[in-house]
């Protein structure tokens, strides 16, 4: 690790992560990394491509722990925290890759998402793997050593919604990374066991760190219906629209057409397999492109997944799904819209949107483990923990061409 | 074939606002079809709006039209082809006839078919004559306990049928209703019919919820109007947080307005995981809440007429479990059909549904 002169400030009551965050200091945190200094070296990863870690350090009493905490919009930092200790039915954990999801550039680039305020520091990242370093008590599923993957959201599991099987929908659910509640992006975290998966050596660090984005990719396919011998409109090719047209061709679905503005991003959709590659021209008419889109897959798409959260994009998926279809809106846009109402009423074709996951990550694990899904080429830039602030940075500009960044540890 | 009637008086609009009378001859039947005495035709308020503004979104008038659709008749002729149905029977007339061959046919998905010809949607004739050739297939024998009245019932029922069925209503479930007219009443029934533990209606009409107090609802709102300058979504916003205070969020929300502000409702009056389902036909575009179609996964459907509904209907109003005559509040014989147009459009007398006896 880089140092600076400077003596990181170590911030007070951040060694519980699973009550909503306890008020932190009103001291700014100084920053370990002073931010040029991050911008200016050369990333170096240490794991790897493709490797299913087994190394880890079990933290004694010197051990620093440091997390990349958004101090305030668009003030990210390296900071020091306490290293956690383990509650009954948790365990400590040496988080060992994670990967930046485009809510955690928003929250950074905002001080916001949806309708969460970044109030007071907070700790970024929740798409993580990592290896078990401390038993709590009473934790029998688990020993140290052990290679798990992270649900970064923890319900309450006794009410309603969490009893019937959606306990994405938990009203007291507490998301990792989603204010007020810290992420996973630090050295050591804890988290309760039954939120943790082990994974097989079969599953890289990379992958584990993609069975998030994965989880919503499954979801969403859920979520519409999405069957073999249907064909597939999926709108957006970014890390989720790429993940979707992946686990869409894993079971099946096709023939599949995706759109984006950017040909790089179609490009790489085509080596994936996709079979139609439109790209959106943003000055045309919504309906223009709802008819362009069918014109060219041959016939009205039994579903659409829609998986940018743009206005224009949604509305040309409903336009273009075929009658008594399914458009499920993957992507978080705008809260009011003008949609063509008319067009989905009359036409049958269900409209449903989607928030998060549940029940995925066995799945996403299987799938993985058993070569179904092949996603870790989508991890295009890797940087070691000491360089997430760069990382944050490659994340952000898609000038870069990164379609997924990881940090390792 | 002697008829008891020689002549075939129609109901015709023959232009946006022209309704007129027309003999037009006894139609011949194919080996396929029956020919029908009509006795009994409900007013449907598309009928009004075709009458009013001479055409439905894409649907427009562009040649003289029979009206009506909600029909039930006697059997007078039989083609050489149709056997489950005899001269003397009674029937429940289903006014779409599809193509029966295309992969929504073949789907079961037969409301959506391409080839549709629908009953008094331009440029098909509708049902409001003395005799009338349909598919046999398209209608349903109805036993001597269901009148011809509530028969030609069956097709407004048939739409709060595929509501029902699209929403997914379980027992015990909440269900929300906007729109106190004869749909709206319809799909209270069906809720209540399919289990619902409580139905709650809302309307700008005070009178409407009065009849509403005594058709299958259990509690009743009146909204009111907007402020001046308020927008939509402002109102909706108000309103709908007013509405939690006495009620409790929905299982399933039906909206049978149109009406953007009670499409907006419906979103935001929805549990986390329920769904709305659009029967009310409004403006094409809209602005619609989406955070609680995207964060509260509030699934939002519409329907389009119906299908496979009417042998469900022939039984449950057989069996007792809908009773639809409460809701014919008003006859007009087929000379007097006029008068009937005007009765629905001013809606005095506290009219539900009107039918027309030939």
């Amino acid at each position: 690790m880089s140092t600076t002169s400077a003596i990181p400030a170590v911030i007070p009551g951040l060694s519980s992560y699973l009550n909503k965050a306890p008020k932190l200091s009103n001291s700014v945190p100084q920053p370990l990394v002073s931010k040029q200094s991050a911008t200016s070296e050369k990333a170096d990863v240490t794991v790897p491509v493709g490797r299913a870690s087994r190394d880890y350090k079990i933290p004694d009493e010197d051990t620093k722990n440091y997390s990349v905490m958004l101090n305030k919009k668009e003030d990210l930092q390296m900071v020091e925290i306490p290293v956690p200790k383990p509650a009954k039915g948790e365990v400590q954990l040496q988080v060992k890759a994670t990967g930046i999801c485009g809510s955690d550039v928003h929250t950074w680039k905002h001080g916001a998402i949806g309708i969460f305020e970044v109030t007071d520091p907070i700790i970024l990242g929740h798409e993580s793997m990592g290896i078990v370093t401390e038993l709590g008590e009473g934790v029998t599923d688990l020993k140290v050593g052990d290679r798990v993957a992270i649900e970064a959201g923890i319900p309450c599991s006794e009410c309603d919604q969490c009893l019937t099987g959606h306990y994405n929908l938990c009203p007291d659910v507490l998301f990792k990374s989603t204010p007020p509640h810290h992420g996973v992006l630090a050295n050591y975290i804890t988290h309760p066991t039954k939120w943790l998966y082990k994974l097989p050596d079969t599953v890289s660090d990379e992958e584990g760190a993609l069975l998030e984005p994965l989880s919503v990719a499954i979801a969403a396919c859920e979520r519409a219906g999405v069957r073999f011998g249907k064909s597939l409109l999926i709108c957006g090719s970014g890390p989720i629209g790429l993940i979707v047209l992946a686990v869409a061709k894993a079971i099946g679905v096709g023939p599949i057409i995706i759109t984006d503005m950017q040909d790089s991003r179609l490009e790489y959709a085509r080596k994936m397999g996709a079979d139609f590659v439109y790209k959106v021209d943003p000055t045309k008419k919504d309906v223009e492109v709802a008819k362009e889109i069918r014109s060219m897959l041959g016939s009205a798409p039994d579903y659409s997944l829609e998986c940018t959260g743009v206005e224009s994009s949604f509305r040309s998926a409903i336009m273009a799904t075929r009658d008594g279809g399914c458009c499920c809106m993957v992507g978080v846009g705008k809260n009011d819209q003008l949609l063509p109402v008319n067009s989905f009423a009359m036409r049958e074709v269900d409209i449903k949107g989607l928030f998060r996951y549940h029940h995925t990550y066995p799945t996403a694990i299987s799938l993985i483990a058993g070569g179904r899904v092949d996603i870790k080429h989508l991890v295009t830039h890797r940087f070691d923990f000491k360089d997430s602030l760069q990382a944050f940075e490659v994340a952000s500009d898609y000038r870069t061409g990164a379609i997924k960044v990881q940090i390792f540890n | 074939m002697t008829l008891a009637q020689e002549t075939n008086v129609n109901v015709v609009l023959r232009k946006q606002g022209e309704i007129v009378l027309e003999e037009r001859p006894v139609p011949t039947i194919e080996p396929d079809q029956v020919l029908l005495n009509i006795k009994v035709t409900g007013i449907c308020g598309s009928d009004v709006h075709y009458w009013l503004h001479g055409g439905i979104g894409d649907f427009k008038l562009k040649e003289p039209m029979v009206l009506g659709h909600e029909s039930a008749g006697i059997v007078v002729a039989v083609g050489d082809k149709v056997n489950h149905l005899k001269v003397g029977d009674r029937v429940a007339v289903e006014p779409g006839v599809a193509c029966r061959k295309c992969e929504e046919c073949k789907t079961g998905r037969y409301n959506l078919c391409l080839e549709m010809r629908f009953a008094a949607t331009p440029p098909i004739d509708g049902t409001l004559c003395n005799y009338y050739a349909h598919a046999a297939d398209f209608c349903y024998k109805i036993p001597d306990n269901i009148s011809l009245e509530e028969a030609a019932c069956i097709e407004p029922l048939s739409v709060a049928i595929h509501a029902a069925n699209r929403s997914k209503i379980r027992s015990g479930d909440r269900v929300f209703i906007f729109g106190a007219g004869p749909v709206g009443l319809l799909c209270a029934a069906m809720a209540k019919a399919s289990g619902a533990g409580h139905v709650s209606m809302a309307d700008i009409s005070p009178q409407r919820l009065e009849f509403a107090k005594s058709y299958y609802t259990d509690s009743q709102i009146v909204l009111q109007r907007p402020d001046a300058g308020e927008s939509n979504i402002e109102y909706s916003r108000r309103t709908s947080k007013a509405i939690l205070e006495t009620e409790e969020k929905a299982d399933v929300v039906i909206d049978a307005t149109g009406a953007e502000t009670c499409v907006q409702m419906s979103l935001m009056l929805t549990k986390n995981g329920g769904c709305v389902v659009l029967v009310g036909m409004g403006s094409a575009v809209q602005n619609i809440p989406v955070q609680e179609i995207s964060a509260r996964e509030v699934d939002i459907r519409g329907i389009f007429r119906y299908c496979n509904t009417y042998p469900r209907a022939v039984k449950m109003i057989s069996t007792g479990s809908i009773d639809v005559k409460p809701l014919i509040t008003h006859s007009y014989p087929l000379k007097n059909a006029v008068d009937a147009f005007e009765h629905v459009k001013s809606g005095r007398d506290g009219a539900v549904k009107v039918v027309i006896l030939g």
